[in-house]
């Protein structure tokens, strides 16, 4: 199969691709939006998440510093009544230490005024070394803590005051904050601080263990900016957090430490070292520090982005079965396509079919509207669109040749045997008047090489209009019906075989005579078998009662009703085979004015009173004397053939005369028992011939053709029969 | 059926009176034998009363015929009624014959 081999199979490509392609943008906005609000909705949660991190920090920072402050404060009023006592101080700051485990160092730093007997600063100090409680004197001549921050802020300030982180060399001798309080004596003066130290690893633990996501770290910062918690290996060294900023290189990360050092909280997205991070912060207000939660971005996505990529590999997925499906779809179209092509063109042939096969049915109805003895009426439904059923009639020399047939199966093997049988019927009955012998003479035709083992069922009639005498002859058909007097019963018939089963057959021949104002039913069995939704069959008996009921109708209104009476059973179920409904009806002859009889013995002397029987006839209806004479003549000529050819020298015989009148005809039928002749096939004598070639013979029969419209001869029952026809 | 034949100086005239039909040809056909004697001679026949005829004298008529012209005589056929006329148009016998009306 080639690729495109219509144009409209690239159109339906083309169709196809556009499909998938909206198929692929719908899916694929669909996924964005979704991806989004995802998105919106991790980075929503991860701001929750880091809030509570800082919030619970903020909390055990403050925690702490509570303790802290609280444990300075609660020794402010004893450390007031021990000024001048030194020893008590120092017992103070052990025992500062010694009932605050967070604390490690604390020391009661007093102005000058307060000097130790060897001058030095009075600063007893207290700290933890290992689990032992120390003791010193903090004021050296080294270390003049008079002008050290944790010192000057708070006497400055009159406040409590935490101060930057510092590497204690000369104390705790490790990273460490402090807390300082500032000391009133008695009069209110202020001469000196309390302090309690921080360890700042216990904070770099706490904050360090925020791990909201994996990958993240924290950072805590003085009010200065100072990193008491390093966020990162890279910023080790950095000392604040506006350094670290600028080594990023990002300047949210700026933004980020200036917002921290105002105390503000928010949240911001940094990048450095070639990966995107959300930096969450807030401040701690007891302490004027800052606090900052940094978690890689692509923790906070990592599942949408594993549910991303899921989305995106069934999408994927299903735009290629969509587009699979697609692909087989078009094909098929283009499959069905072709399919409906094919059969629009047959349908269109059976159309064309059946109206060739309808054409060869009689059609006008009704046939013979100028005559008063016979009135028809037929009708053929084919259930599919050409059928097997046929019927056929027309009049020759006075008598209605008639036949109606089924054809085994249907369609259009069925149809061209019907177009046959059809044709050969019309052959056949052109030249014989015998059912039987035009049937026989049919089925030999057709038997002769019929390898399709189709058959039909027939039936053959042959109506003799002036008398309704009927000759028929059935081959396997459907029974016909006589209609008569309110009755519809079946007529008498030898069934004999189909056509077209065996040449060479003998089929029986039957006679009867229709009354008049009777009707002929014939019928194919699609009437009979007739189905209704129940699969219940029309049947002889319901067509019985339907054809009883109107016997007195016309052919017309006859096959109508019975056609009602099937459509009625039937109701909505589908015809299954072909429905043919043939009625002859036959009238007799009203205008029929007498019949009389003449019998002869073969004795030329005889002839005579023929003239006598054309007189009493010719005075009885009034015909002039030339038409007398010439039937008189016509009488004689037939009659004497007769007597001189079927009765040879010797042998005794009768010949019967028959004359029936009728208004605007009248008919002779003359019959003898003699041996076989047919005066018809006499040949006709050449009229033009010369004197001497003129024959003596064929006058006789050439005169009988003159004179009559029709001649006719026939042979039954050991009898010639000579029907004659003369126009009045 | 009445035939009269009159010999004439130079003619036969026969008369035919009455139907001409096949039982009546049957004895015609010997009452005739003076014309057929005489068939070198001109031969009238009189159809005046002829009221029928019928195919056998029909034949006789051209038995006539043949014999006067196998003889070198003449049939002169005479007075035919219109409905004899017919059949011997249908025959063609018209043309066979002189035909003479009166």
């Amino acid at each position: 199969m080639r690729l495109f081999n219509k144009k409209s199979d690239l159109m339906l490509l083309l169709r196809g691709i556009g499909v998938i392609a909206t198929a692929a943008i719908a899916l694929e906005t669909t996924s964005l939006i979704q991806y989004y609000f995802s998105r919106k909705g991790l980075e929503e949660e991860a701001t929750l998440r880091a809030e509570g991190e800082l919030n619970k920090t903020n909390l055990e920072i403050t925690s702490v510093v509570d303790q802290v402050e609280t444990a300075i404060r609660n020794n402010l009023w004893s450390v007031r009544q021990e000024l001048g006592n030194v020893d008590s101080l120092y017992k103070i700051t052990r025992r500062i230490v010694e009932d605050n485990p967070v604390i490690i160092g604390s020391a009661i730093a007093l102005l000058p005024e307060y000097r130790t007997a060897r001058g030095q600063l009075l600063a007893p100090y207290s700290y933890l070394d290992g689990s032992d409680i120390l003791s010193k004197q903090l004021g050296t001549d080294e270390y003049n803590y008079l002008r050290m921050e944790w010192f000057t802020e708070s006497m400055a300030t009159h406040e409590g005051h935490w101060s930057e982180p510092y590497y204690d060399a000369g104390g705790g001798e490790m990273m460490m904050t402090t807390y300082s309080y500032p000391i009133q004596d008695k009069k209110g003066n202020y001469v000196g601080v309390v302090t309690a130290d921080l360890s700042l690893d216990w904070l770099t633990e706490l904050v360090s263990k925020v791990q909201v996501y994996p990958g993240t770290r924290s950072t805590l910062i003085s009010n200065r900016g100072t990193m008491m918690v390093v966020p990162d290996d890279d910023l080790v060294m950095q000392t604040t957090i506006l350094d670290g900023a600028k080594l990023t290189g990002d300047p949210q990360a700026m933004a980020i430490g200036q917002e921290m050092l105002a105390g503000h909280s928010g949240s911001r997205k940094v990048t450095y070292s070639g990966i995107q991070r959300h930096v969450f912060y807030a401040p701690i207000p007891r302490t004027g520090w800052s606090m900052a939660i940094i978690i890689p971005s692509d923790e906070i996505f990592r599942s949408v982005k594993r549910i991303g990529l899921i989305v995106t590999l069934l999408q994927v997925l299903a735009l290629l079965t969509l587009a699979l499906i697609i692909q087989r779809t078009a094909r098929n179209l283009v499959r069905y396509q072709k399919v409906a092509d094919t059969k629009e063109r047959i349908e269109n042939e059976l159309m064309i079919a059946s109206k060739i096969q309808m054409a060869m049915l009689p059609k006008i109805f009704p046939p013979y509207p100028d005559r008063s003895d016979i009135d028809i009426f037929a009708t053929l439904v084919p259930a599919k669109e050409v059928g097997g059923d046929l019927f056929d009639y027309f009049i020759r020399d006075e008598r209605l040749f008639f036949c109606i047939g089924d054809v085994s199966g249907k369609g259009v093997p069925a149809s061209l045997v019907m177009a046959v049988t059809r044709s050969l019927f019309r052959t056949v009955s052109g030249h014989e008047i015998y059912p039987a012998r035009i049937i026989s003479h049919m089925n030999d035709s057709m038997s002769e090489g019929n390898d399709s083992n189709m058959f039909v069922t027939f039936f053959v009639g042959v109506l003799d209009l002036a008398t309704g005498q009927l000759r028929y002859c059935n081959a396997g058909h459907n029974t016909p019906l006589l209609l008569h007097d309110g009755t519809a019963k079946p007529i008498d018939v030898v069934p004999n075989l189909p056509l077209a089963v065996a040449g060479g057959m003998h089929f029986v021949q039957q006679e009867m005579t229709l009354p008049p104002d009777s009707s002929l039913f014939l019928y194919t069995d699609g009437l009979t078998e007739a189905e209704d939704a129940g699969h219940q069959l029309f049947g002889e008996q319901r067509l019985e009662e339907a054809a009883g009921k109107v016997t007195a109708l016309s052919a017309h209104e006859l096959v109508e009703s019975i056609h009602d009476a099937v459509r009625q059973h039937v109701e909505t179920a589908p015809q299954s085979d072909d429905l043919t409904m043939l009625c002859i009806r036959y009238q007799g002859q009203p205008d029929q004015l007498s019949d009389r009889h003449l019998i002869l013995h073969n004795d030329i002397q005889q002839i005579p009173q023929l003239a006598d029987f054309v007189e009493t006839i010719a005075e009885e209806s009034g015909l002039s004397q030339p038409v007398a004479m010439s039937l008189n003549l016509a009488l004689e000529e037939a009659v004497t053939n007769v007597i001189v050819y079927a009765y040879p020298d010797g042998t005794d015989g009768l010949v019967d005369i028959e004359a029936i009148l009728h208004k605007d005809r009248i008919r002779f039928i003359i019959s003898d028992s003699g041996q076989p002749f047919d005066p018809t096939q006499v040949q006709e004598p050449d009229l033009n011939l010369p004197l001497e070639e003129r024959p003596i013979g064929g006058l006789g029969i050439h005169l009988v053709r003159s004179i009559m419209d029709e001649v006719s001869y026939e042979r039954t029952a050991d009898k010639n029969i000579l029907y004659l026809l003369k126009r009045l | 059926m009445e035939i009269t034949i009159t010999n004439n100086d130079n003619a036969m005239v026969c008369a035919f009176k009455g139907r001409l039909d096949t039982p009546a040809s049957l004895q015609a056909s010997k009452d005739i034998q003076p014309l057929l004697d005489n068939a070198d001679k001109e031969i009238i026949l009189d159809c005046t009363d002829l009221e029928y005829i019928s195919s056998s004298g029909l034949r006789i008529l051209l038995g006539i015929r043949k014999e006067t012209a196998r003889k070198g005589g003449k049939v002169i056929i005479k007075n035919i009624r219109e409905e004899i006329r017919q059949v011997f148009l249908m025959t063609g016998f018209y043309n066979l014959f002189e035909i003479q009306d009166a």
